[in-house]
């Protein structure tokens, strides 16, 4: 019950802050010009328009949390909102649960946002029956974002803004290689070759969330692979958030 | 004009307040809690290191303490002293290095201890994106209360502390003193058994202060047990059933306000007239000493229990005495006394060693 109100609390701030707002303009604007530059493409226009509609979903998202999530706890302890709650029976980890769940919600509601507007554009253009792909891939960016948004939250809760950024952003784009750096572990010496693996294995495969190609040309992913990203999703966030509760239990608000 | 400086008053208050180690610490013998203590504390401690020269810091040292169900009690000491360190600690905010405490009889390292409790930080910050009414629900709930209870509560302690007209003003928009109503009404709002505020008086106007007072009164009528920080001496005498004094992390003294300010310190002043070159008697000259005003002679009796003594001696010596009148010590005095005396006794220390 109090991770929900916490959660509600969490949604309410992201929605009142002007941040969101502007991720969906900018979003908008992006697309627009992808309208505007599509002569330019050569035929590919659709194309253009699907990818950089779903590039800016991610992208964009991520703006959100690296504005947002990196300083969502740090900035509560800074400015020592989080004694009044704190003070009250809530649970840290219970605490921690809901900052999470709230800006994941805020961030869904901006990719369901910029998704529907990228439908729109593209029925339109008479691509209407693209709205199944265009569902499933903004459905794994907001996979891919909750993913982050959990390390953005963890991080927070240990360490400074700034330095909170560094290491999500740090984790985001080590984690688009992560399929990358598997396939060179098979290649690399055995001494190289099981720390390569646990890099893999402890970074998040945000490759897994990644359909734009497919997208792009109208085609829709498995029900599996919809499935594997959502336990992966879910078993990552829940992992990562775990850690970030058993760290931030023992931490001293002075 | 009384030639009697503050500084003289100091030893008869630091003998009031002289260090009774057993008046703190006997309490906390035992491990268990009471059902008749609102707060419990034992061996509670508490060092901080620095994460880079790994210096450590005490903050608080060994405390012991008990607060009974439905007192008032103020928590005194200098800044520095430790006091908002044990209120963070009993509030979950800070972890204690060693001992236990507990809270309506619960242990403070499980949450439940905090669902009767209601606490004000000192210098409370809000979301300020919110107004009123829904900073309120949104804690009220987080204590548990129930949605549309919540909102009433809500409503009805906006209103009480002042801002009922101010429902839909967000935070951002509030001053300082506006915050600090916000924060007691927020401590309150769940009608809680144990009320712990910090500095509660701390950045208001004398009406806001006189506010504070009759809110801490209305909960005692209430039986609710209020145990609050403050440096505002003369609201904690008006206040309080009992306080303790900190000084430098350790508890140096638990008792009412009444055994005080009317203890072993109470002074008794005798104005009399034709008294200028008197000799006091040696066996008195550690507790009596005499200021020579214009037009009297002031004699002030630092031991209240040698009252009928003195008189008698003066009478003999053919003084006209005009006026004998018992003078209370001011907590303030009392305070000033014992943080000096902890001083002198902390420099000794650091000497010896």
């Amino acid at each position: 019950m109090n991770a929900v109100l916490i959660a509600q609390n969490t949604f309410r701030e992201a929605i009142r802050d002007r941040v969101l707002a502007g991720m969906v303009v900018a979003g908008l604007v992006l697309l627009a010009i992808a309208q505007v530059a599509r002569p330019l493409a050569m035929g590919e226009g659709v194309r253009l328009t699907v990818d950089l509609g779903l590039s800016s979903v991610t992208m964009l998202g991520l703006l959100v949390v690296m504005l947002v999530g990196t300083s969502l706890v740090a900035k509560e302890i800074e400015r020592r909102t989080i004694f009044n709650l704190l003070s009250r029976p809530l649970p840290r980890p219970v605490y921690l649960i809901g900052k999470w769940a709230g800006l994941s919600g805020a961030l869904w509601v901006v990719s369901a946002v910029l998704g529907f507007a990228l439908w729109g554009v593209l029925a339109l253009l008479g691509r209407g029956a693209y709205w199944a792909p265009i569902a499933q891939s903004v459905y794994l960016a907001g996979l891919e974002l909750t993913v982050v948004t959990a390390l953005a939250v963890m991080f927070s809760a240990l360490s400074t803004p700034v330095l909170s950024s560094l290491y999500t952003l740090g984790f985001f784009l080590a984690g688009q290689w992560c399929d990358d750096l598997r396939t060179f572990a098979l290649r690399a010496p055995d001494s190289l070759r099981h720390l390569l693996e646990f890099v893999a294995n402890v970074l998040p495969n945000l490759s897994l969330f990644n359909m734009r190609t497919l997208a792009a040309v109208g085609e829709t992913t498995t029900a599996l692979h919809l499935s594997l990203a959502s336990g992966y999703a879910l078993l990552y966030c829940g992992c990562v958030l775990a850690l970030g509760a058993a760290a931030f239990e023992s931490r001293d608000f002075r | 004009m009384d030639t009697r400086s503050h500084m003289e008053a100091a030893p008869d208050a630091a003998n009031a307040l002289a260090v009774r180690p057993e008046a703190g610490r006997s309490s906390g013998r035992s491990a268990l809690p009471s059902a008749d203590c609102a707060v419990r504390i034992s061996g509670l401690t508490k060092t901080y290191r620095s994460n880079w020269t790994l210096k450590t810091t005490r903050g608080l040292e060994h405390l012991n303490l008990e607060v009974q169900r439905g007192e008032v009690f103020g928590y005194l000491g200098p800044n520095g002293a430790g006091k908002t360190t044990t209120l963070k600690i009993l509030t979950g905010l800070l972890k204690p290095t060693s001992g236990h405490a507990w809270l309506l009889g619960e242990p403070i390292e499980h949450v439940r201890s905090r669902v009767r409790l209601g606490f004000l930080p000192e210098q409370p910050y809000f979301y300020d994106y919110l107004n009123g009414v829904e900073y309120l629900e949104f804690v009220a709930q987080l204590s548990g209360m129930p949605g549309q209870e919540a909102t009433k509560a809500a409503r009805r302690w906006l209103g009480r502390v002042g801002l009922g007209d101010r429902e839909k003003l967000v935070l951002r928009k509030y001053s300082k003193g506006m915050l600090q109503r916000l924060g007691l009404a927020a401590a309150l709002v769940h009608e809680p058994e144990l009320v712990i505020l910090d500095e509660p008086m701390s950045g208001l106007d004398p009406f806001g202060r006189r506010d504070v007072r009759d809110l801490i009164l209305e909960q005692r009528e209430r039986g609710v047990t209020v145990m609050f920080s403050s440096h505002i001496l003369p609201d904690v005498e008006m206040l309080c059933d009992r306080v303790a004094i900190l000084l430098r992390g350790r508890l140096e003294r638990v008792a009412t306000v009444g055994e005080l300010v009317n203890g072993a310190g109470a002074r008794v002043e005798f104005r009399c007239a034709g008294a200028p070159i008197l000799e006091l008697p040696s066996a008195w000259s550690a507790r009596l000493t005499r200021t020579q005003r214009a037009e009297e002679t002031l004699f002030t009796l630092g031991d209240a229990s040698l009252q009928q003594e003195v008189l008698a001696w003066l009478v003999s010596q053919r003084v006209e005495v005009r006026a004998v009148t018992p003078q209370r010590n001011t907590l303030e005095e009392l305070f000033m006394a014992a943080a000096e005396s902890s001083a002198i006794h902390a420099s000794r220390e650091r000497r010896s060693a």
